[in-house]
């Protein structure tokens, strides 16, 4: 293998990393490779592509506004938006600071930015009601509005992080809803156990009205969906609790009783203690 | 002797297996084999895999296979004590420990028909400069419906120091367990992938009155452990990263629960200044 393929796949490990956790994976790969200067240009596409993955919540500078990086708001390699402040800003994804805010040129409201607007505010009046931390962005991209949700809890002193995301793309001209919501939990003290979780989902958005009723039934599927996803996980649980774990070991022989070990074990094994000759 | 270097990647190494997604502890592992080729045998030792079910031919039983009844790229038997493919001189116990293996391989065989209802076991032996070490294997699939499957593997390391009529017992567990569901609620699917291991330790002194009390002893510190691991696995599993789950989002409108709040507060201060 050679030494640049190498240090790809060592990089690549990053996208893996539980919530919460890329700091602690990236000093690991670090170690493992030991080799700074050869692994920062395989890291920075890697970490990049991570930060999104993970949607992480950027402050944008003096704009007093937070914004999810998300692959539907990235400008180019360097730069996202955040179209609540319609500001595009530089993000620095190993020391994950924003910089250089730019006022997008005035001019017309774009296309669809009403709708966007009123997703974006439904959206936040959902997020405030069911998330504890949760934080989501609503954006304009290829004619869709995409609605992007994030709930992060880490605790690491107790050894557990967790992190719900969702992404919801509403096609204004077929009047369909696309989206999928994915849970990861890693619970690790004295092990490594990790929950993995996704549902996809398709709606039709039957809504007639302006923006502000298109929004509203938007986001109420959204949450409805949302609901339902988090009730077919305690039916998921029940199911692997009761069933699948139960039938794997007892936690008793069918007799009730521990085992005796004298008497399955009553063995001559044929050689006596301290006598270690063959 | 492993340099400096080797031991902060091998450090490194473990670190990171205990975060990434034990889903994918195979493939994770040869990605590591693959940058860290010169700590394959580290490696390969000191990261737990899912056990593999063979076939012994010779005895016409199933045995596992793991880092502990390797040599080279091939497996030894507990039954018929043979490695495949075959090794001429593939290392296996003295005699006299052989005899210990042959009788702790029946004995955790009922244990696991006791407990797991199925499943396979296997019990590896190794002499030790004046002791001995083993490993007990368990493994358990259950296939399941077509809502649910899982599996269990345990892997109990034993250490027995002998000293006169008497031994220590170190016992490092590990049990692997992974369940997959998949849910239905309304007009659509949703997939629940809950994996991973824990890992617990004991260290108990034991009489020894003659060699098969190893067995008792060790199959009475297995079985103990068992015990407390399986609560433990029900607490983490299902308990605690529900819990987690429940966390990141509320079923009920918390924007409600204060309005109600609110609104009970409102009422408790009229129905005080009325009282005052």
């Amino acid at each position: 293998m050679s030494s640049g393929s190498k240090l790809a796949k060592a990089a690549s490990l990053l996208l893996h990393s539980p919530p919460g956790e890329v700091d602690d994976v990236f000093n690991d790969i670090r170690g493992i490779v030991g080799d700074d200067e050869a692994l920062q240009e395989h890291l920075e596409p890697v970490l990049a592509e991570s930060n999104m993955q993970q949607f992480l919540v950027a402050d944008v500078p003096e704009r007093q506004s937070r914004v999810l990086l998300t692959p539907y708001n990235r400008v180019d390699d360097a730069r996202y938006m955040d179209p609540n402040t319609r500001t595009t800003f530089a993000f620095d994804n190993l020391h994950r600071v924003a910089s250089d805010p730019q006022d997008l040129e005035d001019g017309e409201a774009p296309e669809g930015e009403a709708l966007r607007a009123a997703v974006q505010k439904e959206l936040d009046g959902y997020v405030a009601a069911h998330y504890p931390s949760g934080a989501a962005n609503a954006f304009a991209h290829e004619g869709a509005v995409v609605s992007c949700i994030v709930s992060n809890r880490f605790s690491p002193t107790n050894f557990w992080n967790g992190s719900w995301r969702a992404v919801w793309s509403y096609n204004p001209s077929t009047r369909q809803l696309n989206g999928s919501a994915k849970i990861r939990v890693h619970y690790f003290e004295d092990g490594n156990v990790q929950l993995d979780t996704q549902s996809d989902f398709t709606a039709d958005v039957a809504a007639a009205g302006d923006d502000e009723a298109v929004a509203k039934r938007v986001v109420a599927i959204i949450r409805g969906y949302e609901a339902d996803f988090q009730l077919s996980i305690g039916d998921g649980y029940r199911q692997l609790s009761e069933k699948t774990f139960k039938g794997l070991r007892r936690a008793l022989p069918v007799t009730c009783n521990k085992i005796d070990w004298d008497k399955i074990a009553n063995y001559k094994i044929g050689w006596e203690l301290g006598n270690a000759e063959n | 002797m492993a340099s400096h270097e080797e031991s902060e990647q091998m450090d490194c190494a473990l670190d990171l297996m205990r975060r990434l997604p034990p889903q994918n502890v195979e493939e994770n592992l040869l990605t590591l084999l693959e940058i860290l080729p010169e700590l394959t045998e580290d490696l390969l030792s000191a990261i737990d895999q899912p056990l593999k079910v063979r076939q012994d031919s010779v005895a016409g039983k199933e045995y596992l296979a793991c880092d502990y009844n390797r040599d080279g790229d091939s497996y030894r038997s507990p039954w018929s004590n043979t490695y495949d493919p075959p090794l001429a001189d593939g290392s296996a116990p003295s005699d006299r420990l052989r005899k210990l293996e042959v009788a702790a391989n029946e004995a955790f065989a009922t244990y696991k028909e006791l407990y797991y209802e199925g499943g396979v076991s296997s019990v590896y032996l190794w002499d030790m400069d004046d002791s001995f070490a083993g490993v007990v294997l368990i493994k358990k699939v259950n296939d399941g419906t077509v809502r649910s499957k899982g599996s269990w593997d345990s892997i109990h390391v034993v250490e027995v120091l002998e000293k006169g009529r008497q031994a220590r017992y170190k016992l490092t567990s590990t049990v692997m367990l992974y369940t997959v569901a998949s849910g239905a609620k309304g007009d659509r699917q949703s997939e629940i992938n809950l994996s991973g291991s824990l890992t617990r330790q004991d260290e108990r002194d034991l009489p020894v009155e003659d060699a098969g009390a190893h067995i008792a002893n060790m199959g009475r510190m297995v079985e103990d452990m068992e015990f407390k691991m399986r609560n433990a696995l029900q607490e983490v599993y299902f308990g605690k990263t529900h819990d987690i789950v429940n966390g990141l989002r509320s079923t009920a409108d918390t924007n409600e629960a204060k309005t109600r709040e609110r609104l009970q507060r409102d009422l408790f201060d009229q129905l005080k200044s009325r009282k005052d």
